[in-house]
């Protein structure tokens, strides 16, 4: 990867989140260095802060006793949770990649794999109030983050992407459409999950 | 030989776009108080008309039936004239049916408050309420069809033929779903008893989601979108296509509502299959707004209600894919009876349904008095409000209903379910709280497109609109 993407993509996208979509546009880094270099080490922030709170204190949901699952259980969900991110952080740079066409933004595979992983680096940090696994907290902490990441995602294309603002927010609320499609398809596969097994016991 | 000079006949839709906007204000401050009363229960102060039973049945008719019948009425009304190139057929009828019904929503709403209900979801409304939306709602097809058998133009365009399914399938689920025997004013018993009235109840029920606020809602949004675009339709084939596709899968999906239930398991699974079938016209449609939109870009830098219309669009696919999701029995096992389902309700209803009629009344408003719209400004905040609001919601209500799916399906060591219901709502508090200011995030930005309405059409006449000349090739012989 481009050493000063390397540079911006790390740290000053949470304080100068323009400069670096700026910079992204100059470039035209390796979709598989980005990945490698950056985007996987955030992927695996939020399975490894969950499976650490899970572990210690069980999730919280409300009620008073804490939900306790066994080891092996916990690293199975783990991983499953990992997975799921890897699998959502592809489809949506590929979608993007996609739109672009019908947008008129720059196809360039990489700056989308990066504009991406800038827009889920908030979440990935956030995820930290995995830690304190209560459910209630972790809607507290996510919320205000994924309207950061909104923000991101609305003001990042037009200027990385390059394409005008209004073509750029008409993308953005496409893959926003995508997104939300993705989230509801992730709670369905997990109930899914649950009543085959894999999870809590659930009297079903 | 003279001609006499025929104008459409806008001052009808303009009085009924006021109302569905008064009706979104009441009714939106109706859910508000109810979600508020789930958080603090002893705010009905003891009295019956405030309680949960009786506000929640008049927040979901006054939604429904109040903003949205009214706004499909009126967008009815305004599309068919200029989709035939005439004026509306029967104009006073129009106008009965215009204040008739808002006399019914008046009259029902307070019905509901002192208690009359039938028990039937979306359906609460006595007998004798019943019979006055079926004669209000067959003039309301008198007018349509009257008009589309007026035409001037030889194709119906699709707009018509989704209101067309609106008003015909509404009537058939009406009349079959309120059959009932009065036993005085204020009482009657369903003709149907057991399963069978749950399954008729449940086919009228999803249907009415799937004629009125889906198949109405996409009448709008076929007229408006293209429109306001200043684009054809994308593929107008592909319209077509979708329209039979989601007339023929919608009506059988009903009874994924009865997973679990004392209704043959056959059905049962008819309706999940159905469901997921239903996916493919949905998105369809999805597709098709969301190509028609992407040509014509340039129009979002001045025209603030496409906004709403492109984001409609969003939660427009979230929510046609989550019911069929949910609809999946080992998802449904855990999401049903859950918040979850009011969430579902809430991405179609604020997502999909609010914000393409807030698009499309954007739209209306100012053409209708002939001038700009007061503030674009105002607008723009209100469409940030109405992202943010439901955004709100539907998260919470998310985290809400898979902490209640998981908890009442907890079992403990000995096999026993290991938490209680009434600790498991307590539990709930603080989504509730979220989902309370959700509301009211909402209801704000409602509040502030009434004002904008009110300071754009304040003293100011409706314009007086003639039918253009139609193209001798697309022209009806006469």
């Amino acid at each position: 990867m481009d050493r000063t993407i390397s540079r911006y993509l790390f740290f000053r996208t949470l304080y100068e989140p323009k400069v670096t979509f700026e910079v992204l546009a100059e470039s035209d880094p390796s979709a598989w260095k980005v990945f490698s270099g950056y985007s996987v080490w955030l992927l695996l922030l939020p399975p490894v802060f969950s499976w650490i709170g899970a572990y210690n204190f069980g999730w919280r949901l409300g009620a008073a006793e804490p939900l306790m699952l066994a080891t092996s259980t916990l690293t199975l969900i783990s991983i499953a949770y990992f997975l799921t991110l890897l699998f959502g952080f592809y489809s949506t740079a590929v979608i993007s990649r996609w739109m672009a066409a019908t947008y008129g933004a720059s196809s360039s595979f990489g700056r989308h794999a990066a504009l991406i992983t800038i827009v889920g680096q908030p979440l990935a940090i956030a995820s930290v109030a995995h830690l304190f696994p209560n459910v209630f907290f972790n809607v507290l902490v996510m919320i205000p983050t994924m309207l950061w990441s909104m923000y991101l995602l609305y003001s990042g294309i037009p200027i990385a992407l390059e394409t005008p603002p209004e073509r750029g927010m008409l993308m953005a609320s496409s893959l926003v459409g995508w997104l939300l499609v993705a989230a509801v398809s992730l709670l369905g596969l997990t109930m899914g999950l649950w009543t085959a097994g894999l999870g809590p016991a659930l009297g079903v | 030989m003279t001609t006499q000079q025929q104008y459409y006949q806008d001052e009808v839709v303009k009085r009924l776009v006021q109302f569905s906007v008064a009706w979104a204000v009441v009714a939106m401050a109706a859910g508000v108080y109810v979600a508020a009363e789930l958080l603090w229960p002893t705010i009905d102060f003891g009295q019956p008309w405030l309680s949960f039973g009786r506000l929640r049945p008049l927040h979901t008719n006054g939604i429904i039936f109040g903003f949205g019948v009214s706004a499909l009425m009126a967008t009815a009304f305004y599309s068919v004239q200029r989709t035939s190139h005439v004026p509306l057929f029967a104009p006073r009828l129009a106008w009965f049916v215009c204040y008739a019904w808002q006399l019914l929503v008046l009259l029902g709403g307070l019905s509901l408050l002192i208690g009359w209900n039938t028990t039937k979801e979306y359906a609460e409304l006595e007998w004798p309420f019943d019979i006055a939306i079926a004669v209000l709602w067959v003039s309301f097809a008198i007018i349509f069809f009257g008009t589309i058998a007026r035409r001037r133009i030889r194709p119906i365009y699709i707009s018509n033929w989704f209101y067309g399914a609106l008003i015909i399938v509404i009537a058939m689920l009406h009349i079959v779903n309120s059959l009932a025997l009065p036993v005085s004013l204020t009482k009657s018993y369903s003709l149907y008893a057991g399963a069978q009235d749950a399954i008729v109840q449940w086919w009228y029920g999803h249907n009415a989601v799937g004629f009125l606020l889906t198949g109405g809602f996409l009448g709008m949004l076929y007229y408006f979108l293209p429109k306001h675009a200043g684009r054809p339709i994308w593929s107008y084939k592909l319209s077509v296509i979708s329209f039979w596709a989601f007339t023929y899968s919608y009506i059988w999906a009903g009874p994924h509502h009865l997973h679990y239930n004392a209704i043959p398991e056959w059905v049962q699974s008819l309706g999940v299959v159905m469901s997921l079938i239903l996916l493919a016209p949905s998105w369809a449609t999805l597709i098709n707004g969301v190509m028609t939109v992407s040509t014509a870009w340039e129009k979002l830098k001045t025209d603030p209600a496409l906004k709403f219309i492109v984001l409609s669009l969003a939660f427009y696919g979230l929510a046609t894919f989550e019911g069929p999701m949910m609809s999946i029995r080992s998802v449904n096992v855990v999401s049903h009876f859950t918040d979850w389902t009011i969430g579902h309700v809430h991405s179609g209803a604020l997502g999909w349904n609010a914000m393409i009629t807030y698009g499309t009344f954007y739209y209306l408003m100012p053409r209708l008095v002939g001038t700009e719209l007061y503030s674009t400004r105002l607008a723009n905040v209100h469409f940030w409000l109405a992202l943010a609001g439901t955004m709100l919601y539907i998260i919470s209500m998310w985290a809400a209903g898979v902490s209640q799916g998981l908890l009442w399906l907890s079992l403990d060591d000995t096999g026993e379910l290991a938490f209680g219901f009434r600790d498991i709502m307590a539990s709930m508090a603080p989504y509730y709280g979220l989902r309370l200011v959700a509301g009211l995030i909402f209801l704000g930005g409602t509040l502030l497109m009434a004002y904008n309405f009110y300071m754009t059409t304040r003293s100011r006449t409706t314009v007086r609109v003639e039918p253009p000349i139609v193209d001798p090739a697309y022209g009806v012989v006469t």
